[in-house]
């Protein structure tokens, strides 16, 4: 008698299970929640990036479940590490899409990542957002139907970058970067653009790629000083960008009147890390500054982080968070979650973040977005880092190459 | 002439630094026979006392140098007593797996504690300049680096070879069941090599605070260096850990400065010589038959 009694609920199970699966999916479906995957560095010296990308993500994503989800569905996120690895980036690529079934996925932290990612969507035939990875090939000879990029890539940071070097007068110009594809390809595009803009200008032999993660930078910052060069491009980023400016203050390295330009200086991970050692007058980019954007949207989004997190948003915040709000608007606009559908409303889709009306583009899937460079100026004593000023924001078109010149074919 | 001085200090500089934390990590394995992964968390522990300490609580630098390292060889003697101990005599890969392991947790625990962000700490006000010397001006808080290194270094000679203590130490890492024989109370004495190794590292720590970003992976990227010095000067030998970390700070120093394409690989290329010509490391002793 007992068997039988628990035969029973199970029987009842499978033919309600049966019956779900026969007729009831759709209605079923429409319950689900709507997935995203993250994928950033959240363990290591460099994980305070990902720290951000997570707040940016969680706050868009509370915002949106606020007013109603996306296409009535709640949005869920969950997020892996990188570890800044390919391999590693990869694999948890796969466990989103085949065990966690996430409709799109975003993130991205470093360029090797990326190389290593990009190709892989293929297989993976989700929708993928680079929020902050800044090779070009990821857009460029890399690219495919399901891989877009919210962020500045070198060629746009460093089509800016060369602006800013060529009013300053400086004719010899070397590098300080880190030895991996950022370092060496933000050298090459930021000297062919220079050149194209003033072709008597120097791009000299004596360049330091020092080891990402080098602690000790202090013999690549003598080769430097002892080259004397009227201008310095320094790639270096994160903690490495901390040490470096802390040795290169010490050797007197700002005090030469060269004209420093730091690649991404203006992440408030490293500002409020060096706070006044950071020196004035040096040149800070960014691929975003909280409070270059006078918008509504922008300013709604500082005002609820610095509420939420005590801190204005890093650029990394900002990608992370403008990424959902694209996947909002691609959904929206396929009128589902399908990822071919998605991925295929994600091409040549308009929307708003805070950082302005961002379009990507049709043909490689790059959004057409210009990095922000500014000079370091006084201390904010409320968030503990320098302000930038004067600051330029540089449109999209004024520094996005042509489609042909990325070699992208979709 | 003078960015070969400038190249020489930084060489210098840069081999203080290594040669504190390993040789905690060859007393160690001299003792201990285990090779402590978690000896790098411990040096970052050291340096984030140090960032509580001085930039939060606004405390003075100096007696942090004892303080914060003391704290961080309770945390061994913790380590030790719970969690190696039941490893001892076992194959060596099983304590290399348990240190490791302890490492995950230290960097997950600083993460939770203080988070991932960057952090700086400045340097006392009187080491905040430079100095000229022979036409180079160098930052005089590397140079008391330096200084620090030289006096540990003299210390340890003199703890080793001219005090009781350090005979006993010896002995034990010669012969443990010998020692315990002539009445050594060498659990005691295990326990107390491993806090001296832990506070060592947190020494390296709080001196690395001023000069070096403090983030959670100071700790992986320091380790990696330390096992490196120790592979080129030998496991175990004290001597070899200030060889090791003389070789491996003039690879960076002048690598950096005068090859920089190939600085890169150059401490792979010295390790690698290293293991094939001399595999017990360039002042190890033979491995036992």
């Amino acid at each position: 008698m007992a068997r039988s009694r628990i035969r029973l609920p199970l029987a009842g199970a499978a033919a309600a299970l049966t019956l779900s699966l026969a007729g009831l999916t759709a209605p079923a479906q429409a319950q689900q929640p709507v997935r995203l995957g993250a994928i950033y560095i959240m363990s290591g010296s460099a994980s305070v990036y990902g720290q951000f990308a997570q707040q940016g993500i969680q706050l868009a994503v509370d915002e949106i479940n606020a007013k109603g989800g996306i296409l009535g569905r709640k949005v869920e996120f969950r997020i892996e590490d990188s570890q800044g690895k390919a391999d590693v980036a990869i694999q948890a690529a796969r466990k989103l899409v085949f065990q966690d079934r996430v409709d799109a996925l975003i993130g991205i932290d470093s360029s090797g990542v990326a190389t290593g990612l990009v190709p892989v969507m293929r297989e993976l035939r989700r929708p993928l957002i680079i929020t902050h990875a800044a090779t070009p090939d990821a857009t460029g000879k890399l690219c495919n139907r399901y891989t877009f990029r919210i962020s500045v890539n070198v060629n746009q940071n460093m089509k800016g970058a060369a602006l800013v070097a060529a009013e300053t007068g400086g004719k010899r110009w070397t590098t300080i970067g880190p030895d991996y594809a950022f370092g060496h390809q933000s050298w090459e595009y930021f000297g062919k653009y220079l050149k194209e803009i003033k072709p008597d200008v120097e791009l000299m032999k004596e360049t330091a790629f020092p080891r990402f993660g080098n602690e000790d930078f202090t013999p690549f910052i003598n080769s430097i000083m002892a080259a004397k060069p009227d201008g310095v491009l320094i790639s270096v980023w994160g903690g490495d960008l901390v040490n470096f400016v802390r040795q290169a203050r010490n050797l007197g390295f700002f005090d030469r009147g060269m004209h420093i330009l730091m690649n991404v200086g203006a992440a408030t991970e490293v500002l409020s890390a060096l706070r006044e050692e950071m020196p004035e007058g040096v040149w800070l980019g960014t691929r975003y500054w909280f409070n270059a954007h006078d918008n509504e949207m922008n300013n709604a989004f500082v005002e609820a982080y610095l509420e939420r997190y005590n801190t204005p948003p890093s650029y990394n915040a900002e990608g992370a968070y403008a990424a959902v709000y694209a996947v909002k608007a691609a959904m929206e606009k396929a009128g589902s979650a399908d990822p071919e559908k998605v991925a295929k409303a994600l091409s040549g889709l308009t929307f708003r973040a805070p950082n302005g009306e961002i379009t990507f583009r049709k043909g490689d899937n790059q959004a057409v977005v210009g990095p922000t460079w500014g000079q370091a100026a006084a201390m904010n004593a409320e968030y503990g880092i320098r302000m930038l000023d004067p600051v330029r924001t540089f449109k999209g078109e004024e520094v996005t190459p042509s489609v042909e010149e990325t070699g992208c074919k979709l | 002439m003078q960015s070969f001085i400038a190249a020489l200090l930084n060489s210098l500089d840069i081999a203080m630094l290594l040669f504190i934390i390993a040789v905690g990590l060859n007393i160690i394995f001299g003792v201990l026979n285990i090779i402590n992964f978690a000896h790098g968390g411990l040096y970052m522990l050291g340096a984030y006392f140090t960032y509580t300490l001085v930039t939060r609580l606004d405390l003075p630098f100096w007696p942090l140098l004892l303080l914060a390292p003391l704290a961080v060889a309770a945390i061994a003697v913790a380590m030790e007593r719970l969690v190696l101990r039941r490893v001892y005599g076992r194959h060596v890969t099983d304590s290399l797996l348990l240190t490791f392991a302890l490492l995950l947790i230290i960097d997950e625990s600083v993460r939770m504690i203080w988070g991932s962000g960057i952090h700086t700490v400045r340097p006392p006000e009187s080491l905040s300049g430079n100095i000229s010397f022979a036409g180079v001006s160098y930052p005089s808080y590397s140079l008391f680096v330096m200084v620090a290194g030289v006096v540990l270094l003299a210390a340890l000679w003199a703890l080793f070879n001219r005090t009781r203590i350090g005979r006993i130490v010896r002995a034990a890492a010669i012969d443990r069941d010998m020692a315990q024989t002539v009445g050594i109370n060498v659990p005691l004495v295990v326990t107390g090599v491993f806090a001296f190794g832990a506070w060592l590292a947190a020494v390296g720590g709080v001196v690395a605070a001023p000069a070096r970003a403090i983030d959670p992976g100071m700790g992986d990227r320091i380790i990696i260096e330390s096992f490196i010095v120790v592979v080129i000067g030998g496991l175990g030998s004290f001597p070899g850990a200030l060889l090791g970390a003389l070789v491996l700070g003039l690879i960076h120093g002048f690598g950096g400065r005068y090859l920089p394409e190939v600085n890169l690989v150059l401490p792979y290329i010295g390790m690698a010589l290293v293991l094939l010509l001399r595999p017990q490391g360039l002042l190890g002793r033979e491995a036992a038959a």
